[in-house]
């Protein structure tokens, strides 16, 4: 039996990222359906199962609390991704690319592929606080609204896209971990686990000990 | 627009609060169901949230940043909707004699005064276009020509212990605002829209204008405005309706 273990900080990270997630999506549904933005009033509403906070206001409640965890857990992890230099193996290098290119091991190509996908999500998260920042005060921080050519739909539009893109890859970040390392390495994310055969381990992606 | 909010989505339909903690109680579930039902969690994380969040965004507002303003071809007149209680219930709007109306300012000010219009549209004027949000999460740039607040208040002298400033208006809809936003440079009394007189769906004939609060913040038909030094338990028409209180943009 091989013990899967997580450092308490990766763990910390996924978990309250995965419910500030849930929080600030389901919220942000929720203010979404006052007017949605695509159509306005005659728009089309997200599914009301979907909705955390009730109305409006109880959206909105939900959105500006959660904001906090979901930015100072981003933060932290910025700050710890710089100080233990884990960025030089969980971010994608020109390498990746070329064994993308031109790699005969399939394995490389997926730790490739989900280097890149992390990045992508990494970056979507960054996006969606960037964007919601800038409609939360449109005015203190106005530039944000010019980075969107100083449209208010554009700004709505480019807080809402977010939530798919988060979506898409957190799944691609969810298949490619269980390529890498089955049921095991996705359930050491959150809690020990446990792995019968001994597997050839990556220490880029799998940090299983015995 | 102003005045805005979402008349669907509010409590009409709703178990009463005090009738609902019965229920909770009489079932044995009221520990259970204070954190997760109507009127529950949501209501908990603002009561405990809503100091820290005012204290950010009172933060990060600059009362000497100036809102961008549009060129009038920016302006979008269709866009502005009308989202007010009484007219969306299809009663009818405040109707005001302009030659009638006065706008009294009253509270800590060592020079209480009214004012009817013709001295408002006297006092040096603003024009500015600028985007007006809503917190239903729509936008319009609109145009609104008025008296800055601040003139007002130079001329009325609010006392130094004075935070707040209080709108009354003719339909019984009420504000309070933090100074710094009421004082802001682009926050107007306004008699004119779009290059034209203010519609009456619009306020007419005196309403708050600003592009730093939400458009729920921005009274119509306003009255009266107080200078305060303590808040008032009736902090607003939608905040005491669990909207939030400092709404800044």
């Amino acid at each position: 039996m091989i013990r899967l273990h997580q450092k308490w900080l990766v763990r910390f990270f996924h978990g309250l990222n995965l419910m500030a997630l849930w929080a600030m999506i389901g919220s942000g549904l929720q203010i979404y359906n006052a007017n949605p933005v695509f159509g306005g009033r005659a728009g089309v509403d997200a599914p009301k199962i979907l909705t955390i906070g009730g109305w409006l206001a109880g959206g909105r409640h939900w959105h500006f609390f959660f904001m906090w965890f979901f930015a100072l857990n981003l933060l932290w992890y910025g700050v710890y991704l710089l100080v233990s230099r884990h960025w030089q193996q969980r971010y994608p290098s020109l390498k990746d690319l070329k064994a993308i290119q031109s790699g005969k091991n399939p394995k490389r190509i997926t730790y490739s592929w989900h280097r890149i996908t992390i990045l992508l999500l990494i970056a979507t998260l960054l996006w969606s606080l960037v964007t919601g920042l800038g409609m939360y005060k449109p005015v203190q921080f106005s530039w944000i609204v010019s980075l969107v050519g100083g449209e208010w739909q554009a700004l709505r539009i480019a807080h809402f896209l977010p939530v798919v893109a988060i979506v898409l890859l957190s799944w691609s970040h969810i298949r490619h971990g269980l390529k890498i390392g089955g049921w095991p390495l996705l359930q050491s994310i959150f809690v020990d686990a446990y792995r019968r055969s001994p597997r050839k381990s990556n220490p880029s992606s799998d940090r299983s000990h015995p | 627009m102003s005045n805005s909010s979402l008349p669907e989505d509010f409590a009409p339909g709703r178990i009463p609060r005090r009738r609902f903690l019965q229920l909770a109680q009489f079932s044995g579930l009221g520990t259970l169901l204070s954190g997760c039902s109507v009127g529950g969690l949501e209501a908990v994380i603002h009561q405990a949230w809503e100091p820290v969040n005012q204290t950010l965004q009172s933060a990060i507002f600059n009362p000497q940043r100036l809102a961008p303003e549009f060129p009038d071809a920016a302006i979008q007149p269709q866009a502005l909707l009308t989202n007010d209680i009484n007219f969306n219930a299809g009663r009818p709007l405040p109707a005001i004699d302009p030659q009638q109306y006065r706008l009294k300012i009253t509270g800590d000010v060592a020079q209480p005064q009214s004012f009817s219009l013709a001295a408002l549209q006297a006092l040096p004027a603003r024009t500015m276009t600028i985007r007006h949000v809503c917190v239903e999460g729509w936008a319009a740039v609109v145009k609104w020509t008025g008296v800055p607040l601040q003139a007002i208040a130079a001329l009325v002298q609010p006392l130094e212990t004075v935070r707040y400033a209080y709108f009354y208006s003719e339909d019984g809809y009420y504000e309070s605002w933090d100074l710094a936003s009421a004082l802001h440079p682009q926050t107007l009394m306004v008699y004119g829209k779009n290059g034209g007189p203010l519609p009456p769906e619009n306020g007419a004939p005196l309403r708050l204008a600003s592009p730093v609060k939400l458009g729920y913040k921005q009274s119509k038909w306003v009255t009266e405005i107080g200078f305060l030094s303590q808040l008032p338990s009736r902090r607003g028409y939608w905040e005491d309706r669990g909207y939030e209180w400092y709404a800044g943009l």
